[in-house]
């Protein structure tokens, strides 16, 4: 592969924009804060001539602040995000393109989609999972913008320090900017990862992808490394994680020994030519690896543990972006490859997992007293709704039905940015008082702060699916996706006869409903506890402006894409994806 | 406790310059009719208005004393949808050129579809017929007009009275905002079901009234008794309301289709609906009109609901609410008209009469006891809406036996009362409420402030007032006024309408309509009742010596109170002469074949003695003989023995004004007769127990639906919550089990998720 043709290409730099602007921030997060008044001293005897080369030393007082991390990580972040955007809308750079590979050099442009050694592909679908990613990420950075305190129950009490010199100097004790540095860094390189595993086209670079971001994600996780669980939590979700990617990258070697070919378009050609035992059994290996990634029984144990050891925003990006990008693999492999192949053997494996996933997530929800650990235990359950949606498709094989649900699944892990990723927010702020792990901690909230109070009610009831937020839109279009395209079709008259001819994936649509059932009992007792339990703590919540503002957009997100012009113009991006996905 | 409000006319100001509101409409060229959903809009905006900022200004000066803890900003929206309602009238009446493109025949004006509600698919098996829509559109005719004038005038002179009421009151501080939210919500319940074009929007707000009087008549509601009145006329009313959903099934299951442009437009449906159809839907929705106008045998909620502050008894259970029951008739009444319909629905008709001759008798009966001076006035409303439905039964007879004229004349006379008794119940309530404040006030000035108890003291109770004409100079004039026109003394007010509800009841039975005999004998009988038992009220609060001290120290209020009495003085006064030479009448029935005021305008004279002529001298030796049967009764007899039962001089030195004297001179000149065995005998005391109906109902409740209550409780309590139990402690112990697999050990979840991988691998390698 030659390095220069892939930066001086036009094409391939204008269809990569995103991408280049994160590592261009990967590659500034790493040298602007070591900027510093590092000199060399030349060795001429009996003179002090110094030559400055910056690189360390120390550092200026722009380099050494704390925030400045962050504050690259959010810029690039946005950057992405808002070329992405872009170049979606057809504003700049192009809509529709692909990489491939040819004679060693990678070569950009349209005319390369049809070319069997496409390795990126860039279109609706891979552009609006990229806004997903960067915008949770964002989200998570702008959380952290002045708050990553030492340890996730150690305090920070800005608010009793009025005096800005002190509270400046309290800032840098408590938060160095290597610490900083670090975990923006970790961020941009999930990011990336993510980036890479929506554009793929190719099993191998979707491996790498993945590697790339969970990786990432696993130090993240650990990051609070002066804490007992942090570290423990990441070691756990590191373990567990690696042997999943291992059985997933074995069943990947199996696809290419039957193929001799990783690219998506080559497999789908081959399998619906007939069907193949070590290719079914590749498939099943690699759902065990997406199956870690979105966590869907069995492979869930390690999610509550590391949701409740990683902090808040971290927390947050997994259940949200790791989770999607889970789901884009799944729906890369899974319906790129087999949907020609209407009916295939893992679709009522998958329905199985799914209806399992959902209410074991739900019920062990039910139970949870950590507010984190019923978030991660509700985080499986959504799961298990996105599964039945992905087992749906590959029950109805490719039609309108199937696109409907598509865009339902696209839509649910879009919106899932602003109300898991919101509530989880709200955690990150009680943890800056080292406390939100208990549920005891959200007693009286509301008379704490009543607007805080209120975003959580509406991320629980968003979560929940209560109309007409977000969370209600995306579960209404999945199961009514599901059950029209299952119940068109009947032709019985009587009721019995009804039942009979329907699909076995209706009876999905109906566990959605009761699991959605359960789940009001577990959202609404947070709702509970914060308006109408007393609490002994009437102090004020931390001030903490970045948090509160990323709560604000999440709010906002959670009531603007439930209803009304916003909505629908997500809606029919997710529907572009969804019709991008099928090609 | 307590002090009198002030004058402050400098508050109405802003109320007086909502009159222009019409005025911008119609600068910005959009006519009345275009203008006429304001007219439900503009409540509707302020109920929430003043329930918001009363929540948050509570207290604060601005709001409690500039503008009345809402009082002002009701009054200002009322007199929006007043200005409204007029313009509207006027253009009617005009019958403008752009007006007349929404004309049809029957003299109708709707506004087709303002918004469309809901949308559903009528399949008849599995093939679509069609689909149906509810829509929310206006339908403006005489009868609305009338109707929606009644209720906006009186929603905005009882505002008015309620500020001066309400406010110098210090129970009522702080919460008077909920008082006058709930007010303007119930205006807009009202305005909203006259001004409703289908069945399915007239019942929809005629709930919404429901919940206004319950919520009002249980303002109160630290007191038992009001809170039990409130749940008493709720539920009372919901039998009725219940019944009239029936019917309103049963209705869109002949049409389907609720709209009035539908059902009116084509009666028959091209000869599908037969007359024998209609009955029990008519009938079902006969019966929640009972329960809403109080008949027999509903009425029992009526005079419990005087616990509610005298201007909800004033606005809802006098002058507007009762009338939504006559109001449905009254839109029931095409259908009896219809030629084909000929003789089916004529006995349901006849119906119609006999629980208006019953209630009639019945609530003059109970009234003659009645010492409570608003529940000698609840009763007195209850005999009156008989009348009116007696009035209404006669003409729907008529319109059915095919006598169009006749019905005509009935129907007009029917609404004609409904107008009259509106305006003159509103005032006497209002004037009732004026003596009660006063009463109240007098007592705890007599008393002192600080014991704050008067328990022992009723001021409602006329055994403690008397001669009270010469504290109260206005408010027993308007008393007198409005005694006097529905007594019917003639000339005044009543006497027009209610001459020709007793004469068309008898004309039915002259008709053929045998049936009509009792209910027809029982309303002349109530003519003259009615003159007693109003008579007795008038002699017993202002005539004679004070029966109390604290008579002493009662005085006239502020114009707050004093000024919606004035007003509707002179229209009970002069507007029932005014309207009967103005063929009103035939107007409200038919307004596009008759003029009003034309030939009043043109021959005043001749219309003038045409229509005395018409009311004392008929051609018809029938109407002739009902005519003055009942004005002598009315007039005479029953005044003569109240003024001898209760009248008698005011106190040396007390001087009424020369408008009330002559009546006092009257009572204090016939003598007196003492009827005490009379007053405790058997039947008095059956009276006073309202006749032991309201105990038959509760022997019933408590024999029959207590014990099924019971039994129903049992089983929620045991069975039900049991088995909700069950599921809950169920799922906490699942969620328990499920919870034990994630142990914390990495090793166990790498063996749960290598089970996983070989059940998938497993199961795929027997499948492929």
């Amino acid at each position: 592969m030659n390095l220069g043709a892939l930066f001086s290409s036009v094409n391939m730099a204008s269809t990569l924009i995103p991408e280049w602007i994160l590592l261009l921030g990967i590659v500034a997060i790493i040298i602007v804060p070591n900027l510093g008044k590092a000199t060399f001293r030349l060795p001429v005897p009996g003179k002090a001539w110094r030559i400055p080369y910056f690189i360390g030393g120390k550092r200026f007082a722009f380099t050494s602040d704390p925030r400045l991390p962050s504050a690259i990580a959010a810029f690039t972040l946005f950057a992405s995000f808002i070329t992405a955007l872009l170049s979606q809308m057809g504003e700049i750079g192009v809509t529709e393109s692909c990489v491939a590979i040819r004679d060693g050099v990678a070569r950009a442009g349209p005319e390369w989609c049809s070319d069997g050694s496409m390795i990126l592909q860039i279109d609706a679908f891979s552009r609006l999972m990229g806004m997903i990613f960067t915008a949770a990420l964002l989200l998570a950075v702008i959380a952290n913008w002045d708050r990553l305190p030492a340890t996730p129950h150690h305090r920070i009490a800005l608010k009793t320090q009025r005096d800005e010199v002190v509270e400046s100097r309290r800032l840098h004790r408590l938060l160095n900017n290597r610490r900083q540095v670090d975990f923006a860094l970790l961020v941009l390189m999930v990011a990336l990862g993510m980036s890479t595993v929506a554009l793929s086209a190719n099993l191998f670079m979707l491996f790498v992808g993945l590697e790339l971001a969970s990786m990432a994600s696993y130090v993240l996780v650990s990051f609070n490394k002066e804490t007992q669980i942090g570290p423990e939590a990441g070691v756990k979700y590191f373990i567990v994680g690696s042997v999943a990617s291992a059985i997933g990258l074995y069943g990947i070697s199996m696809l290419y020994i039957w193929n001799g070919d990783l690219s998506i378009s080559s497999l789908r050609s081959s399998w619906a030519d007939g069907p193949n035992g070590m290719a079914t059994i590749g498939l099943g290996m690699m759902l065990v690896a997406f199956g870690f990634k979105v966590s869907a029984v069995p492979f869930h144990f390690a999610t509550p543990d590391a949701y409740s050891g990683a902090s808040g925003p971290v927390a947050g990006v997994l259940a949200t972006a790791s989770k999607a990008m889970g789901f884009v693999a799944l729906m890369r492999v899974l319906i790129g490859i087999t949907l020609a192949d209407d009916g295939s053997e893992w679709t009522i494996l998958i329905g199985v997992i799914a209806a399992i996933t959902m209410t074991w997530g739900n019920l062990a929800a039910l139970g949870s007293r950590n507010p984190k650990r019923m978030l991660a235990y509700s985080s499986v359950a959504h799961a298990g709704y996105i599964l039945a949606g992905i087992a749906a498709i590959g029950a109805l094989g490719p039609g309108e039905g199937s696109e409907l649900i598509a865009t339902a699944i696209i839509f649910h892990l879009a919106v899932l940015v602003t109300f898991k990723l919101g509530a989880f927010l709200v955690i990150a702020l009680l943890e800056c008082e080292g406390r939100g792990h208990e549920l005891e901690h959200y007693h009286g909230l509301a008379r704490r702060d009543p607007l805080i109070a209120i975003s959580m009610m509406i991320f629980m009831l968003a979560l929940a699916g209560v109309p007409p937020l977000a969370g209600f839109l995306s579960k209404l279009m999945m199961v009514s996706g599901i059950i029209s395209s299952t119940v068109g079709d009947v032709a019985g008259s009587s009721l019995s006869e009804t039942m009979d001819s329907l699909s076995w994936v209706f009876w999905l649509a109906i566990l959605i409903f009761i699991n959605s059932a359960i789940s009001l009992f577990y959202y609404l007792r947070i709702c509970v506890v914060m308006f109408y339990d007393e609490t002994d703590r009437n102090l004020r919540l931390s001030r903490a402006p970045m948090i509160r503002i990323a709560i604000m957009f999440c709010t906002m997100g959670a009531i603007v894409f439930g209803f009304g012009i916003l909505a629908d113009v997500l809606a029919s991006a997710a529907h572009d994806a969804a019709l991008a996905l099928f090609g | 406790m307590g002090e009198h409000s002030k004058s402050e006319w400098n508050l109405l100001l802003p109320v007086g310059l909502m009159i222009f509101f019409p005025v911008i409409r119609h600068l910005l060229e959009f006519d009345a009719m275009e203008s006429a959903f304001l007219i439900v809009a503009v409540p509707l905006v302020i109920f929430p208005a003043i329930l918001i900022l009363g929540q948050l200004s509570k207290g604060e000066d601005w709001w409690k004393n500039q503008l009345k803890e809402g009082g002002i900003v009701a009054l200002a929206g009322l007199a929006i949808t007043l200005s409204l309602t007029v313009w509207l009238i006027i253009e009617f009446y005009m019958g403008n050129e752009k007006l007349s493109q929404f004309e049809d025949d029957a003299g109708v004006l709707s506004q087709g579809v303002i918004f469309d509600w809901i949308q559903f698919e009528i399949f008849d098996g599995a093939t679509l017929l069609g689909t149906s829509t509810l829509s929310f559109g206006l339908w403006i005719d005489s009868v609305s007009l009338v109707v929606l004038f009644v209720a906006a005038f009186l929603c905005f002179l009882i505002c008015w009275f309620a500020i001066g009421y309400m406010n110098t009151d210090p129970i009522n501080e702080d919460r008077n905002h909920r008082f006058f939210a709930e007010f303007v919500l119930f205006s807009m319940g009202m305005f909203g079901m006259v001004l409703a074009d289908s069945f399915l929007w007239l019942f929809i707000f005629w709930e919404i009234m429901g919940l206004c009087s319950y919520l009002l008549i249980g303002f109160y509601w630290e007191k038992p008794s009001a809170a039990a009145a409130a749940k008493k006329a709720f539920l009372t009313t919901r039998v009725g309301d219940v019944f009239l959903m029936v019917g309103l099934f049963m209705l869109y299951d002949l049409y389907h289709s609720l709209e009035f442009a539908v059902i009116f437009g084509d009666p028959t449906l091209g000869g599908a609906v037969h007359g024998v159809d209609l009955q029990w839907p008519l009938f079902f929705m006969f019966i929640g009109c009972v329960g809403k106008s109080a008949q027999f045998p509903l009425h029992v909620w009526l005079p419990d609901a005087m616990e509610g502050p005298t201007p909800v008894s004033a606005l809802i259970h006098a002058a507007t609410m009762v009338n939504a029951g006559l109001y449905l008739v009254a839109r029931m009444f095409p259908l009896f008209s219809e030629p084909h319909f000929e003789g089916d629905l004529s006995d349901l008709a006849m119906l119609i009469a006999w629980i208006g001759g019953i209630t009639a008798c019945m609530a003059a009966f109970i009234a003659f006891v009645a010492n409570d001076i608003k529940r000698v006035l609840a009763y007195s409303t209850m005999s009156q809406l008989a009348y009116i439905f007696t009035g209404l039964g006669a003409a729907c007879w008529f319109a059915n036996e095919g006598y169009h004229h006749l019905a005509t004349v009935a129907f007009g006379a029917s609404l004609f009362h409904l107008f009259n008794h509106a305006m003159a119940k509103g005032m006497l309530f209002m004037a009732s409420g004026s003596v009660i404040h006063e009463m109240h006030h007098a007592h705890d000035h007599a008393h002192g402030h600080d014991d704050g108890d008067h328990h022992d003291f009723d001021p409602q109770d006329m055994r403690n007032m008397g001669g009270l004409a010469s504290k109260m100079p206005v408010t027993s004039i308007a008393m007198m006024l409005g005694s006097m026109s529905i007594i019917g003394i003639p000339l005044i007010g009543g006497f027009w309408s209610k001459e020709g509800i007793v004469g068309q009841a008898w004309n039915v039975y002259a008709h053929g309509g045998e049936m009509i005999l009792f209910p027809a004998i029982l309303v002349l009988a109530t003519a003259g009742m009615t003159g007693f038992y109003m008579s007795r009220m008038w002699f017993m609060t202002f005539a004679g010596k004070p029966k109390s001290d604290v008579v002493e120290h009662v005085h006239e209020d502020t114009q707050w109170i004093k000024t919606p009495l004035v007003v509707l003085s002179i229209v009970t006064a002069f507007s029932g002469f005014i309207l009967a030479c103005g063929n009103f009448v035939h107007w409200l029935a038919e307004p596009y074949h008759y003029e009003p005021f034309g030939e009043l305008l043109a021959h005043p004279i001749d219309a003038i003695l045409h229509e005395l002529e018409h009311a004392f001298l008929p051609e018809e030796n029938l109407l002739k003989i009902v005519g003055w049967t009942a004005i002598l009764l009315s007039a005479g007899l029953g005044p003569f023995i109240a003024a001898r039962m209760h009248g008698g001089r005011l106190a040396d030195g007390e001087e009424a004004t020369p408008l009330t004297n002559w009546l006092i001179s009257y009572s204090g000149s016939v003598g007196h007769t003492d009827v005490g065995d009379l007053a405790t005998g058997g039947f008095a005391t059956a009276l006073h127990n309202r006749l032991y109906i309201d105990d038959a109902y509760e022997w019933v409740i408590s024999r029959t639906i207590m014990p099924l209550a019971t039994i129903c409780a049992w089983i929620d309590k045991n069975w039900v919550d049991g088995a909700i139990k069950g599921i809950e402690s169920g799922s906490q112990s699942t969620s328990t089990w499920l919870r034990q697999f994630t142990t914390g050990r990495a090793s166990d979840y790498l063996l749960m998720a290598t089970v996983g991988m070989l059940v998938i691998v497993g199961i795929l390698w027997g499948v492929a």
